[in-house]
């Protein structure tokens, strides 16, 4: 008898850890393996689910949250519980990245200062990330605070996956110190969807080496792709490339290139209009095609790249320049970042940065460089049914977009985020300097292409793009098959 | 006696509805909510809208996937001749008399099946780059090259990409296939193959007319895992080339993948998943008729038949001695 009870006990365990399996997200949550370095992921027993507070008070609670804020900013807040958080600021990521180690910085401080709320970190590398908030998306199982990709808004805001942050950005504690025109990729209908986190980074610079280029007859970086295309011969002859780009991951091309390369031909007019989805704007436009012909033939038929660009990526496309195997690297603030910690000491004297050459044909050129907030910290509408926890969800995201973090970054880094920061520009060496007058000061900022619209859009033509700059598909082919996949988009929307 | 120590019928059901529930959940589940959900226009988000055939209609006229489906057609027979034919090929030679320490060989290798297939790619992805690469450094001390730099970027080149993203998983999976195959060859009686030597048959004939018929299920077998396992490549693509250039080495689940996960098309991606799941039963259940129909040798054929002849025969040879009951 005694036996058969074990039995029945031992297959019902077994039974139970099977289904567990299909459990709820709070338990996998905090068994992340990531989470559970995070100092706030605590293994203590989850406190008891918060009771929805009273109905009645919540809307009222809602429209009085942001005078709250001010002093909830300073003062303790009312919740006691936990709070889920998905961002994707790795320890390795944080070595190095300047938004990544503030961002970890801040969030421990301000875990530090609320000991009552528990903060459930879920942090993955930002390829994980993105799948998994896909995945949460889609099971409508979003944790409270979470990082929105700029080009997810609107579809996420019409599925009501997003609460609307107008108020509490407009009455945020630190509103006068915004940079107002990093809201754009999260607003929907004049309203504000998420704080822009992390920092503002140009996606597209050229990184040279000022005494090769001197040797090759330049006081600085060219101005057109033609005075490149004639350094080139100078640096065949040394046996090095005259520019190193990696397109490998197929986003690079357009991110570090396209997005920048095509503004000198379409004005900063057609990609407002294909943003807003007027049908003023086609990919299928000349200017657009004009800018894809210009860069296929820029990589194909020039010869000023290394001709492995499509088999490598952009991590061992910038060690050519660190090697000195090519006079200059093109990519974005987060190569620049790792450039700057791996140079020696001449070549990190040498290291210039420049905006992308003028083409020819292009009838728009400006000192274009595209720069932008690309994630921004969104809430969980499910979060508004608890006044109190809004409120705190509403302090952490107005914390880590706020000064705190804004002061750390431009301390430490120089690097500038959502909130001003006032820091000593001239402590930093003058490779620091230079790229931030490179980003914030000296040229015209444009839109990161792919921190707008919709990822199949730009699936289609990143990797079709691929297939252009190898010869094998016609620019005019990829505009159309990409122009496709926007009115899908479109559709659907 | 044996009745007695017996466990009672609902303690073995207990049991047996384990493995049950486990592959129900893992495989039948999924599979299911696969196919629902292939019915739906959903694109990442709570909200679903039922569309039908759409998703099916759709697929049937999207070019990328039925290429990337040649792709894994021409994955699965590269793989059958590279990993079930050279592991033959192998085991072949281990188990001839000549070869010694058959357990280091054997150890050795199976050890490229233990590897990741991540890590695998990577370790590819360096013998093929052009400038680091140990297959251009042969090259170039070959002559065939004046410098790394002018060597062929070889995952670059659409004609050649599939092949040179099929290798890496023939490597890998040789020695998995010589282990089976292996165990299946010991099982030959030894005598056999002795009397065959005295007869005269060259190493050639033991194996085209003796171990071949012997191991014939065993190889099925072999080639069903290959198919399977090739339909359903993914991993060392998505970390060599990505699907690159363009679409050039894509294959079904990594478009499957991208579709759902990349482009966030989660209903068109469920209607890849089923439709991968419906073209492998049909490849799979292909290659075995097709192999079990050409491993039939035509004197077997011979024999089933005279066989039958034979039994009908001592049916009605019965049935006229003992009336129309036929033999009890």
């Amino acid at each position: 008898m005694k036996q058969k009870i074990v039995s029945v006990l031992l297959s019902a365990a077994m039974a139970a850890t099977l289904l567990a399996g299909c459990g709820s997200t709070a338990a996998t949550t905090s068994e992340a393996p990531a989470a559970a370095e995070e100092p706030a992921a605590e293994e203590a027993a989850p406190a008891e689910e918060e009771a929805p507070a009273e109905e009645e008070a919540a809307p009222a609670a809602e429209e009085e949250a942001p005078a709250e804020d001010a002093s909830a900013a300073s003062s303790e807040l009312a919740y006691k519980g936990e709070i889920s958080m998905m961002h994707f600021s790795t320890s390795e990521e944080a070595e190095g990245n300047g938004g990544s180690d503030a961002m970890r910085t801040t969030i421990a401080s301000w875990d530090a200062n609320h000991p009552d709320i528990t903060l459930n970190q879920e942090v993955l590398a930002n390829d994980d990330y993105k799948t998994q908030i896909a995945t949460y998306a889609s099971a409508d199982e979003l944790p409270d605070v979470f990082l929105l990709q700029g080009m997810n808004t609107i579809s996420w805001v019409n599925q009501g996956l997003v609460l609307d942050l107008t108020d509490y950005i407009t009455g945020s504690p630190y509103a006068d110190k915004y940079n107002m025109d990093y809201l754009v990729p999260f607003t929907v209908n004049d309203k504000y969807y998420a704080f822009p986190a992390l920092t503002g980074g140009t996606c597209t610079v050229v990184i040279y080496d000022s005494a090769l280029w001197k040797e090759a007859g330049f006081d600085e970086f060219p101005k057109t792709w033609k005075e490149v295309e004639e350094a080139k011969k100078y640096f065949d002859e040394q046996g090095i490339d005259t520019l190193a780009f990696g397109n490998s991951g197929q986003w690079q091309l357009n991110s570090c290139f396209v997005s920048c390369l095509g503004y000198q031909y379409t004005g900063t007019d057609w990609f407002s209009n294909i943003i807003a989805g007027n049908g003023d704007a086609a990919f299928t436009d000349d200017a657009f095609v004009a800018a894809l012909t210009e860069t296929q033939r820029l990589f194909h038929d020039t010869g000023i790249f290394n001709s492995d660009f499509n088999a490598i990526n952009n991590e061992e496309a910038r060690e050519y320049y660190i090697a000195g195997d090519a006079a200059a690297f093109i990519g974005g603030n987060w190569d620049a970042d790792y450039i700057k910690a791996n140079l020696d000491e001449e070549k990190y004297k040498n290291t210039k940065f420049a905006v992308l050459p003028q083409a020819e044909d292009a009838t728009k050129y400006e000192k274009f460089q595209n720069i932008g907030l690309g994630y921004g910290l969104a809430i969980n509408p499910k979060v508004a049914d608890d006044p109190d926890k809004l409120a705190a969800c509403i302090d952490l995201v107005q914390t880590l977009t706020g000064p705190e973090f804004a002061d750390y970054v431009g301390e430490n880094y120089a690097l500038g985020g959502f909130t001003k920061a006032d820091f000593d520009l001239s402590a930093f060496d003058q490779y620091v300097q230079d790229f931030y007058n490179f980003s914030y000061v000296d040229n015209k900022g444009c839109e990161i292409y792919d921190s707008y619209v919709d990822s199949s859009v730009w699936s289609v033509l990143n990797t079709e793009m691929q297939e252009m700059v190898n010869g094998d598909k016609k620019p005019a082919d990829v505009a159309a098959d990409t122009q496709k996949a926007y009115e899908d988009y479109l559709a659907g929307k | 006696m044996l009745n007695s120590i017996r466990p009672k019928g609902r303690v073995i059901f207990g049991y047996l509805v384990i493995p049950v529930v486990l592959f129900i959940f893992t495989v039948f589940v999924p599979l299911v909510a696969a196919l629902f959900y292939s019915f739906f226009d959903w694109k990442v988000g709570p909200n679903k809208i039922f569309n039908g055939f759409d998703n099916y209609v759709k697929l049937i006229n999207d070019r990328t996937f039925w290429a990337s489906f040649e792709h894994n057609i021409f994955l699965v027979l590269f793989c059958i001749i590279g990993q079930v034919g050279i592991a033959f090929i192998l085991v072949m030679i281990i188990s001839s008399k000549l070869v010694k320490l058959k357990g280091i060989h054997r150890t050795f290798g199976f050890f490229p099946s233990t590897i990741s297939a991540v890590c695998i790619g990577f370790i590819w992805t360096m013998i093929y780059d052009q400038r680091r690469g140990i297959l251009n450094f042969i090259l170039l001390h070959m002559g065939k090259i004046n410098s790394m730099k002018d060597g062929p970027i070889w995952l670059n080149d659409p004609s050649k990409v599939m092949t040179l993203v099929s290798i890496p998983l023939v490597w890998q999976y040789i020695g998995y296939y010589m282990v089976i195959l292996l165990s299946a060859v010991a099982s030959i009686d030894t005598e056999v193959l002795e009397s065959a030597e005295l007869d005269g048959a060259s190493g050639f004939d033991r194996a085209r007319y003796i171990v071949l018929p012997l191991i014939k299920n065993t190889l099925i077998v072999c080639v069903t895992l290959c198919v399977a396992g090739n339909m359903k490549a993914f991993d060392n693509i998505y970390v060599m080339t990505a699907g690159g250039p363009g679409y050039s080495s894509m294959v079904m689940a990594l478009y499957g993948y991208k579709t759902s996960f990349e482009t966030g098309y989660l209903g068109y991606g469920s209607c890849i998943s089923v439709a991968i799941f419906v073209l492998s039963l049909i490849v799979i259940g292909g290659s075995q008729a097709l192999l079990r129909s050409a491993m039939t040798d035509k004197y077997d054929k011979i024999e089933a038949k005279l066989q039958k002849k034979r039994d009908k025969e001592m049916r009605e040879a019965a049935k006229a001695k003992y009336g129309k009951g036929g033999l009890r």
